[in-house]
């Protein structure tokens, strides 16, 4: 309920930072130049064509109805729809995010259990100097070293053209296995790093210490003791960093080349595209909301302690 | 002062790796302070005859496409990328505090509605939610600035506000508004003061990301708009190449991981040692896990 409020509120806010601020929308599509050469007339025709001309709020209201009944309206500059956009560009990006939080989990949780396990021993340590290094690196330029890495070691280039899963999926993970690593190892430290301190938390409770005095083994005890318990706060931060996947995908797709959705965004914002970048800032955001309220939701399941009303 | 020696003396040795991280973040404030002496060439001149070299003896780090010293221009990036991460960090984090004490105090109808905004601020991945901003009202320094910080209010707002909510309950608190004072008096004398140590702490946490915001930003093409020269920039020029300079790649993108490093582990012991409550209660507070 409060997400759809939320949601409501994210399309305004769009809306609002996206039409209100810059003035006049003409001079921010055209740039000052453009609009200065064009008549009076003409400008009034784009406005009108754009649907541009009318009261805001009959605008935001419409925007709303439009998005609603699928129209996603299209690109200034290009022509195609900002749907034709979505579907095809859209799978790369998911695909990277998807595999982005397969990596980092699959990295993450066993780094940070591994740390818990002997805390302060040398793997600990190196763990702990890893994660905090993978945390400060940022993903798009850690790309960049890698696309060029590959370039001039192995002349390798990784595919340019969108190929998706189902026409080939070899060429297509070639796409997608750089971006998705890459975003995948900066999650995967902030989730070792999380189930290392939420584990040793739940290490020191009683029912750990009872489990170890009626003499269970020690991964046990921590596998199928502490773990559960511990797991909570880890999911909720592997939900938020969704964000940083959303957001940094954006900047890792445009350092490997990879036509994403990502790309698109930046060249829409780069052109002023407003139709585009307003309906798919509103699609990362819906992105985000989404998970999130699912990462809330499986609290339920997965503690039994939490009900929601 | 003496005291404020022995102070920072102790730290160090409680925390080696945040006060070589601070040491190091210090460095870089004061490399990024004396650039105009430092930096060994004018990082906006172009050399025609010094075009893609390598790192030689003339210029340590080579120079780029148009013959650019890509040492002074990661000197002068410094500059740019701190100046905006500092401003863009004080002004988000000052903003949402101070809403947050607000809410926390004043609670009701107005902490309502305003964690509804803080919410909806928090459901835009944050780089996005500064392009659209830095978009909307121009590429520019302010404007970057602007963005960054706009990003940066509700993890003031919420941290704050969770502060304030649990000061306005003890007894000298009270006593205050007991005693008739407004509820502005009460906010500003005696629960702000309380916010300090949480304020720091998050302020030199975000100077990280805010440092990566703007890189990415300028890597993008939408940060501070070039020739200035930012970290983000140099890397956003690199790859214009057909096969890209390693030295262009790689220099800028050395210099922003070292300095998030830097401030991250600063930020870190910070944190330890002002406010230990926070650690990981503090994550799950910055993740609005609680809401629902």
């Amino acid at each position: 309920m409060y997400a759809a409020v939320t949601l409501l509120g994210v399309s305004l806010s769009i809306f609002v930072i996206l039409r209100i601020l810059p003035g006049d929308p003409l001079v921010a599509i055209l740039g000052v130049e453009g609009h200065a050469r064009m008549t009076p007339a003409d400008r009034v025709r784009i406005m009108a064509d754009l649907g541009l001309s009318d009261p805001l709020p009959v605008q935001y209201v419409r925007w709303l109805g439009d998005i609603a009944a699928g129209r996603l309206g299209k690109s200034f500059f290009r022509g195609d729809t900002v749907a034709e956009l979505i579907t095809h560009r859209g799978p790369i990006s998911a695909e990277i995010g998807v595999l982005a939080l397969f990596v980092s989990w699959i990295v993450g949780l066993p780094v940070g259990i591994l740390s818990a396990f002997k805390p302060n021993s040398v793997p600990d340590g190196l763990a702990r100097m890893l994660s905090i290094l993978f945390i400060a690196i940022p993903g798009f330029w850690l790309g960049m070293l890698i696309v060029l890495a590959l370039l001039f070691w192995f002349g390798y280039k990784s595919p340019f053209i969108i190929v998706h899963v189902w026409e080939d999926p070899w060429t297509n993970f070639q796409m997608v296995v750089g971006p998705g690593v890459v975003l995948g190892l900066a999650q995967g430290a902030y989730i070792a790093r999380m189930s290392r301190s939420c584990l040793l938390e739940v290490i020191s409770e009683d029912f750990v210490r009872t489990a170890r005095a009626k003499g269970l083994r020690e991964g046990l005890v921590v596998m199928r003791h502490a773990l559960p318990n511990a797991l909570l706060p880890v999911i909720t931060i592997s939900g938020v960093l969704l964000g940083f996947v959303l957001g940094g995908s954006v900047a890792v797709e445009q350092a490997f080349g990879v036509p994403g959705l990502g790309r698109a965004l930046v060249i829409a914002v780069i052109e002023r595209d407003i139709i585009v970048v307003q309906n798919l800032v509103l699609l990362y955001a819906v992105i985000f909301v989404v998970v999130n309220v699912l990462v809330d939701l499986s609290y339920a399941w997965l503690d039994p302690r939490i009900r929601y009303s | 002062m003496r005291a404020v020696l022995w102070e920072i003396v102790r730290f160090a040795r409680r925390n080696r790796l945040a006060a070589a991280g601070g040491l190091v973040g210090f460095a870089i404030i004061l490399v990024a302070l004396t650039a105009p002496w430092l930096a060994p060439r004018d990082p906006l001149k172009a050399d025609f005859r010094r075009m893609n070299k390598p790192p030689d003896a003339q210029s340590l780090l080579g120079t780029d496409q148009v013959g650019r010293d890509t040492l002074s221009r990661v000197i002068y990036g410094a500059r740019t990328s701190l100046f905006v991460a500092f401003s863009a960090v004080i002004l988000g984090t000052t903003v949402g505090s101070l809403w947050g004490v607000a809410c926390g105090y004043l609670r009701g109808r107005f902490d309502l509605y305003s964690q509804r905004i803080m919410e909806i601020l928090q459901s835009f991945p944050d780089l996005i939610l500064a392009m659209a901003i830095s978009m909307a009202i121009g590429t520019g320094l302010p404007a970057v600035i602007f963005a960054i910080a706009i990003t940066r209010i509700p993890f003031g707002g919420r941290v704050i506000r969770s502060v304030a909510l649990s000061v306005r309950e003890m007894p000298y608190v009270e006593a205050g508004r007991a005693s008739g004072a407004s509820a502005l008096r009460i906010m500003a004398l005696h629960v702000l003061p309380q916010c300090v140590a949480p304020y720091l702490v998050l302020a030199t946490t975000h100077l990280g990301v805010a440092i990566v915001i703007e890189a990415a930003l300028g890597f993008l093409g939408v940060g501070v708009p070039p020739p200035t020269p930012t970290w983000g920039n140099m890397l956003a020029d690199s790859i214009t190449a057909l096969v890209p300079p390693w030295w262009l790649a790689f220099f800028p993108g050395l210099a922003i991981t070292i300095t998030v490093l830097a401030f991250n582990l600063f930020g870190d012991g910070i944190r330890d040692t002002l406010d230990p409550r926070l650690s990981p209660a503090f994550l799950r507070l910055m993740t609005g896990g609680r809401r629902a």
